[in-house]
């Protein structure tokens, strides 16, 4: 197993977790892989940095947290967008756009 | 908005849930299952998997830690987690935190139950609008009408002047009702009087200067009290008429509620209605009280009350003995009420403050020793990053839960405490009635709590805080740091100090309480009982006289019955007047150098009843009677002192106490008897034939029984009732019961002192036990290296109880120069001993100094059994 994948840079948890939340509700665990899987193991997420983010998405209101039956037959928390949470997701994906943009010219600069 | 209720929502279920956490691990655990089955999936055999899934994750804990602290769920939160955590260590250690509790809380219960006393007695203002410009004059009882008229005429810085005096006598509610006469204790005093005190009735008036004269028609102002309980507390009762020394007397006020005056027991008012021609105008039994006007500086007043004294010498001629004019002053009149009471609630506040410092002391100690102790666990949780902070909440919160159960234990013990404390106190005259605990005296419990939590965590926490990492070396290292040694040292010495004071104090008591029970009283009071009667002042002489010989007879023949007399006043608890005696053969004692004595009236029984005995000539007969020789018996030193190396019989007294001079021939001397007081000087004191006395002013029955007094009581004042329910009983007492009370004030502060002390020795004993047992624990391993080396055992004892022992004999020496710097403090209640007493001293040192040795020698042979392989094992 890769070892090497960068972290999260911090700050982007959040609107990786959101985003990834609105395509379907996720157990944590599951949330780990789809990140690492989508972005072919370039992004990898601590297990402490993953739960502290989704309680403190659930805390803002953006996130709903509740217990169900795995296709495996086992109790897990999953997680679900709310509507502010959709709202908060769209600011931040605007936010990191204008930010990404600014990067790559400043990069793209000779 | 959504927002706000899912943020409350979530940190109340993170603040209150378990079930918050309990999802938590669950997740968790979830998590490090699919890890594992991921890799188990990957062919990697299963042990390894979870392995290796465990590694990846971390530890489940410190992973369910660190996303607890992301949630960051608030100061309150980890409040809670403290007080959990601190009350988990509280039920690991009963022991520990018992000590503690039971320390503080005994120390806070007895310090918050004196100090509301103290404000109630000594602080709460008086029933009396500017209460500090009204002051008693000096020679209390003792002031005659015409003084007071000659005073009233020169009135100087005082605006108001009053005289009164204190009475009792018969009283029925009603004119017309036929229940028993009761005793209605009452002031009698000048129209003035409500004018220096400064209040009104709240219903009706005060009696008014008209009604303030001889001959006027009777009327009286009644208090609250007796308005509620005795006259049905209805407003008509202005003009009602109650029946009080057999006459009709009418109410004219009502005092309001909380107001009294001299004393809560005194129940109504009535006019003194001074008049020149009778012979009381020229006999001492008023007090003078003044109301000076607003701003008058003490010094005016003092030169002023000066003036009166010169102008009442050059009208008046007083013997030197009886001098009033020698030392006038006057008494602010909060001292003149309270003044008895100020002096043994200072001592035991001082005494309760003393064990709530060793509490204090002690219980820093003990949470000191507790911090260092799980340095090691500090250490590793600031390893795991705890912050400085967060620990020193932790030993914050620690010390606030036991703060508040000692808090409570403190309130429990206050209540519990504080009716005993009342009933220590000399609070005679229903003063106990106006103090009670309440709510300011509970929350006062818990400030102090909560500031001694404060000063017990300050130490523990600085050095969390100022040198975290050094908790840990510190195990490692040759012992304790010099800082803490020199806490636990400085603690020990104050315990000790404190301790030492306690037992000096207590010491000093029991010592003083065993001479005042070695005084012989003179008479046996064992199986007597007393029976004092009001009669009314309507009653003749003859009748009166028909009245007590028909008492005497009838109790005579009641059955176990051995002797019953008759006095004016009972031996120990009524104070008397003492007057001046012409002496025959000493011109050198005439005029002015007159002797005082004591004037006892008595009936033939009353020797025989009270256990007294005649050493010379003969006691009072039944032969002494009016138109008979005037006889008297006087006390032995009175004899001595009058007529040294010759016998007194036969000697004359001349007596000017019935208004006339009167020769009055000695025909016995009486064993000396305590006549005043258990521990005062001995009065000159005179008995006479109550026969040959002009009197009807009731009497106190004396009565010596074979049967238990309980038992004759009720019989006796059956009889009384049946000769004439007009009389009342106002008091019924065994004479055991007046020598105890005599005796009270010691005896109970002996009590508290001893219950103190005996406190104090124990938590002294536990402070050092603890402080040297601990730093004897400290030094295991270097004890058993250095025994592997050759040490022997005594060396290893010998230091542990060496360096246990400086500081005890340090708090000795610290103790006994306090006490006898506060020696003071003690002196008026002890008896025949000093308050430097050697003794006391001495003993105090000796039992602290062996509390400390025991307390020492303890840990120390532990230390000296110190196995070498066991204590480097357990390191």
């Amino acid at each position: 197993m890769s070892t090497s994948s960068a972290d999260i840079i911090r700050g982007t948890a959040d609107m990786l977790i959101l985003k990834l939340l609105d395509v379907e509700p996720m157990h944590g665990w599951g949330i780990g892989q789809e990140l690492e899987r989508r972005s072919r193991a370039a992004l990898r997420i601590q297990p402490g940095a993953l739960y502290g983010a989704l309680h403190r998405l659930v805390r803002e209101g953006w996130v709903r947290s509740y217990w169900q039956t795995t296709e495996n037959a086992r109790r897990a928390r999953y997680y679900a967008l709310t509507r502010s949470g959709k709202r908060r997701l769209d600011v931040e994906t605007e936010t990191w756009h204008r930010l990404a943009g600014g990067v790559a010219l400043i990069l793209a600069t000779r | 908005m959504r927002r706000i209720i899912a943020d409350v929502l979530f940190r109340m279920r993170a603040l209150f849930g378990t079930r918050a956490q309990r999802e938590l691990d669950d997740e968790l655990r979830f998590h490090l299952e699919m890890d594992a089955a991921t890799l188990r999936a990957r062919g990697m055999p299963a042990a390894d998997a979870e392995r290796l899934a465990r590694r990846q994750f971390g530890s489940l804990r410190r992973e369910a830690e660190q996303v607890r602290d992301a949630w960051g769920v608030s100061l309150a939160n980890e409040f809670v987690a403290d007080v959990r955590h601190a009350l988990r260590q509280m039920r690991r250690r009963a022991g520990y935190t018992a000590i503690i509790l039971l320390t503080l809380g005994l120390g806070i219960g007895a310090t918050v139950a004196l100090f509301s006393v103290v404000s109630d007695l000594l602080l709460k203002p008086l029933p009396y609008p500017e209460a500090d410009r009204i002051h008693v004059f000096w020679s209390d009882y003792d002031w005659r009408g015409e003084e007071y008229d000659f005073v009233r005429q020169r009135p100087g810085v005082f605006q108001h002047l009053a005289a009164f005096s204190t009475n009792g006598a018969p009283y029925r509610p009603n004119t017309n009702g036929a229940d028993g006469a009761r005793l209605l204790p009452f002031v009698v005093a000048t129209s003035t009087l409500f004018d220096v005190l400064g209040t009104r009735p709240m219903l009706g008036r005060p009696f008014d200067a008209a009604e303030d004269r001889p001959g006027a028609p009777p009327v009286i102002v009644i208090s609250y009290g007796m308005w509620k309980t005795d006259l049905g507390g209805e407003r008509r009762v202005i003009g009602h008429r109650i029946m009080l020394d057999g006459e009709p007397v009418t109410v004219v006020g009502v005092m309001p509620r909380g107001f009294y005056f001299p004393t809560p027991d005194i129940r109504a008012w009535r006019p003194l209605a001074l008049d020149p021609k009778s012979p009381m105008y020229t006999s001492g039994y008023l007090t003078l009280i003044g109301r000076t006007g607003a701003g008058v500086p003490p010094a005016l007043i003092e030169s002023d009350v000066r003036r009166i004294a010169r102008a009442l010498g050059t009208r008046f001629t007083y013997p030197v003995a009886w001098d009033k004019t020698r030392n006038p002053y006057v008494l602010p009149v909060r001292t003149y009420l309270l003044g008895d009471v100020r002096d043994p609630l200072v001592l035991l506040l001082a005494a309760a403050t003393l064990l709530l410092g060793i509490a204090c002391a002690n219980a820093a100690s003990l949470i000191l020793a507790r911090t260092s102790d799980r340095g090691g666990e500090m250490a590793m949780r600031r390893a795991l990053g705890a912050g400085q902070w967060r620990l020193a909440r932790q030993v914050l919160a620690e010390s606030l839960v036991l703060a508040a159960a000692a808090a409570v234990l403190g309130v429990a013990v206050a209540t519990a405490g504080f009716r005993a404390l009342v009933a220590v106190l000399p609070l005679a005259h229903g003063f106990a009635g106006t103090v009670a605990i309440g709510w300011a005296t509970f929350a006062s419990a818990f400030v102090l709590a909560l500031l001694i939590a404060l000063l017990g965590s300050a130490a523990p926490i600085r050095r969390l805080v100022g040198s975290g990492a050094a908790v840990s070396r510190e195990r490692s290292e040759e012992g304790l740091r010099r800082g803490t040694r020199r806490i636990h040292g400085a603690l020990i010495v104050s315990q000790v100090a404190f301790a030492v004071l306690l037992v000096v104090g207590a010491t000093l008591l029991i010592r003083s309480v065993d001479n005042l029970r070695s005084v012989d009283m003179g008479f046996d009071p064992h199986g007597v009982s007393t029976f004092t009667l009001v009669t009314s002042d309507n009653m003749t002489q003859a009748s009166e006289t028909r009245f007590f010989d028909a008492v005497l007879a009838r109790v005579s023949a009641l059955p176990g019955v051995r002797a019953a007399g008759l006095t004016n006043r009972l031996a120990l608890r009524d104070e008397g007047y003492q007057g001046p005696m012409g002496i025959e053969g000493r011109p050198d004692l005439d005029g002015k150098n007159r002797p005082n004595s004591l004037y006892r009236t008595v009936t033939p029984g009353l020797f025989a009843a009270m256990g007294m005995r005649v050493i010379d000539g003969r006691g009072i007969d039944s032969t002494d009677v009016m138109g008979s020789m005037p006889v008297t018996v006087i006390s032995e030193s009175f004899a001595r002192r009058m007529w040294p190396g010759q016998s007194a019989i036969g000697k004359h007294i001349y007596s000017g106490w019935s208004g006339k001079m009167v020769a009055l021939t000695v025909v016995g001397v009486a064993r000396e008897t305590r006549m005043t007081t258990v521990t005062g000087d001995l009065p000159f004191t005179m008995f006479v034939p109550r026969a040959q006395q002009a009197t009807n002013s009731g009497g106190v029955l004396v009565v010596r029984s074979s049967t238990p007094p309980a038992s004759l009581m009720p019989a006796v004042q059956r009889a009384i009732a049946e000769i004439d329910p007009q009389v009342a009983v106002a008091r019924v007492e065994t004479m055991d019961e007046v020598v105890a009370a005599a005796l009270a004030e010691p005896l109970r502060l002996r009590f508290f002192l001893t219950v103190f002390a005996a406190i104090a020795l124990v938590l002294g004993t536990i402070g050092v036990y603890g402080v040297v047992s601990y730093a004897a624990s400290r030094r295991r391993a270097e004890f058993a290296i250095r025994m592997a080396l050759g040490a022997t055992p005594k060396r290893v004892l010998g230091e542990v109880v060496e360096r246990g022992l400086v500081p005890v004999v340090g708090g000795v020496a610290i103790g006994i120069g306090a006490a006898v710097a506060v020696s003071g403090l003690l002196h008026r209640f002890l008896f025949g001993l000093g308050a430097t007493d050697p003794v006391s001293l001495g003993a105090a040192a000796g039992v602290l100094t062996a509390a400390g040795v025991v307390a020492a020698l303890v840990p120390a042979v532990r230390a000296g059994r110190t196995s070498p392989a066991e204590a480097l094992r357990a390191d």
